[in-house]
């Protein structure tokens, strides 16, 4: 699975931290950044649950 | 009474009654059960539309702007033959609100910095003196309506200061906001004619009264700022530019009146709601007077459990399909706020008011592409209320009943009478 979050959507709810802090940082400029691009199977039902919480559906999840 | 039996067949969502009277979850109980996707029949002149009560459908309908559109209106209200002066139909993809991508988010982007969580942070030791002054206004009195006296006034005041409208007119905003949001309520309706109070062309005239004083002020504001800059969210909106082009008056006027009213209406009736639902559940209250650090997890339950912004529309740009039902191109979609929000398939025991209710994923702002701009400055601003109030009038008890808001879109509480030991 490939994790990309859009930075025009993003607004550094933090929502995706919280559920999948190995994953994704929001940074001094509030906004999230994925820490790792391709996160390993262990990681998806968090990495889902962050795409599922962030209050701007920012995060895009690709099965490529 | 037989209300448990009542069929979804007459069931009808455009009737306010069924909100003024409080009798709504009963109703959405039975759509969730019966007709999750339920059609309320068109009238004679107002169109039809559908209904949406589960909350995996309305965030499956907020998640796709480019199938369900915001630009045609966010109402359930949609007449058969629009009078173009009504603000109801001037307004279609002139707010961010009613903005599809990809504009929406070019225009979003324009503010969007001045609402997230660390901008809003700062604003908490203000929010906290606001919130202070208001509470000295009843202090001694020892009764109050708290809505009027106070939960109308705290967001009033922080959209007012982030817009800057100087203490002066805040009054005037209020009864603005009043009459367009409310316009449809008989007590907001005091620019229209005796006959008029209480029907829709009533409500039709003073929604339009009540935006056109709204707009007349803020153009004042922008020849104001012209002349002299000031440091408000105006004088950043007149200075933006989307594509390398200005914005016009006319975008930066229906700016300025989205979040006048969206600010407003909506954060006093989380804490108007709020409030009351502390006082019907007193151990819940108890909660939070034994430990005041649970208000950032008792504002979830509180914005879950009175979700102010009672539905949202989105118009279908084809036809699609919900639950084997199918939606035909141009039709009106519904969500239900409150409705999600109680959605037994994801809270468990929704109908207990937990204010260390987690997780909390209550969708009372929407999700996606417009989600609420404000949800931080309105966390905020329900949190410090609550602390403010508990310190300083822990024994405040209900002096009488609620009154509620004549709507299908604000789920309001207009008065409620409140008592408690005045400070010495
Ligand atoms: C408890 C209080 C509040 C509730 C329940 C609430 C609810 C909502 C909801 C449900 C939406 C989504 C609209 C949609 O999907 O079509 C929304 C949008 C919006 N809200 Fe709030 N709101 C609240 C407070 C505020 C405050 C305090 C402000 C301003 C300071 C604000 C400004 C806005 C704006 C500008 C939008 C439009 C965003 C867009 O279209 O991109 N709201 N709100
Ligand atoms: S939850 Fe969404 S909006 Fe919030 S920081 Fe993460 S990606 Fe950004």
């Amino acid at each position: 699975m490939r994790v990309v979050v859009d930075p025009d959507l993003c607004e550094g709810n933090r929502k995706c931290e919280l559920a999948a802090p190995e994953v994704f940082r929001v940074g001094e400029d509030e906004l999230a950044r994925v820490l790792i691009e391709r996160p390993p199977e262990e990681l998806r039902a968090k990495v889902e649950q962050a795409a599922r919480l962030c209050p701007r559906q920012a995060i895009r999840l690709f099965e490529d | 009474m037989t209300q448990a039996t009542l069929h979804p067949s007459e069931i009808r969502l455009d009737d306010p009654a069924i909100f003024e009277e409080g009798r709504a979850h009963e109703v959405f109980r039975i759509l969730r059960r019966e007709a999750p996707v339920h059609w309320t029949p068109e009238t004679e002149n107002v169109k039809g539309f559908w209904s949406l009560t589960k909350y995996e459908d309305i965030v499956h309908v907020s998640r796709n702007p480019q199938i369900f559109s915001s630009e045609r209106g966010i109402t359930s209200f949609e007449p058969k033959e629009p009078d173009l002066n009504d603000v109801g139909t001037r307004l279609y993809g002139k707010m961010i609100i009613t903005m599809d991508p990809p504009r929406h988010v070019r225009m979003r982007r324009l503010v969007n910095k001045g609402f997230t969580p660390r901008a809003v942070a700062a604003w908490e030791p203000h929010i906290r003196e606001i919130t202070n002054h208001i509470l000295d206004g009843i202090a001694k009195k020892g009764e109050a309506d708290f809505v009027t006296e106070v939960a109308a006034l705290l967001p009033l005041a922080v959209i007012c200061e982030i817009m800057g409208v100087p203490r002066e007119d805040w009054e005037k905003m209020f009864q603005y906001t009043n009459q367009v949001l409310g316009g449809g309520d008989p007590e907001f309706q005091t620019d229209v004619p005796e006959e008029l109070r209480g029907t829709p062309e009533g409500a039709r005239q003073q929604i339009n009264l009540g935006t056109a004083k709204m707009f007349q002020y803020f153009a004042t504001k922008l020849a104001e700022h012209r002349a002299q800059p000031k440091e408000d969210l105006v004088q950043v909106l007149l200075e933006s530019e989307v594509d390398g082009q200005k914005l016009t008056d006319e975008d930066i006027l229906w700016f300025c009146f989205l979040l006048i009213l969206a600010g407003n209406e909506t954060t006093r009736n989380a804490i108007a709601g709020g409030l009351l639902a502390l006082l019907e559940h007193p151990e819940e209250k108890q909660k939070i007077l034994d430990n005041p650090g649970i208000m950032p997890i008792a504002t979830e339950e509180i914005v879950r459990w009175t979700s102010p912004v009672l539905h949202m529309a989105r118009v279908a740009k084809e036809d699609v399909e919900i639950r084997g039902v199918t939606i035909r191109k141009g039709e009106r979609v519904v969500m239900w706020y409150p409705s999600a929000n109680r959605d037994e398939d994801i809270f468990p025991d929704p109908y207990r008011f937990d204010v260390t209710r987690q997780p909390n994923d209550h969708i009372a702002f929407g999700i996606g592409e417009h989600y609420c701009l404000g949800a931080n400055f309105a966390r905020l601003e329900i949190r410090v209320m609550f602390e403010e109030l508990f310190r300083r009038f822990p024994d405040i008890e209900l002096a009488g009943p609620p009154a509620r808001l004549r709507s299908t879109f604000i789920g309001g509480i207009k008065h409620l009478p409140v008592r408690f030991t005045p400070e010495a």
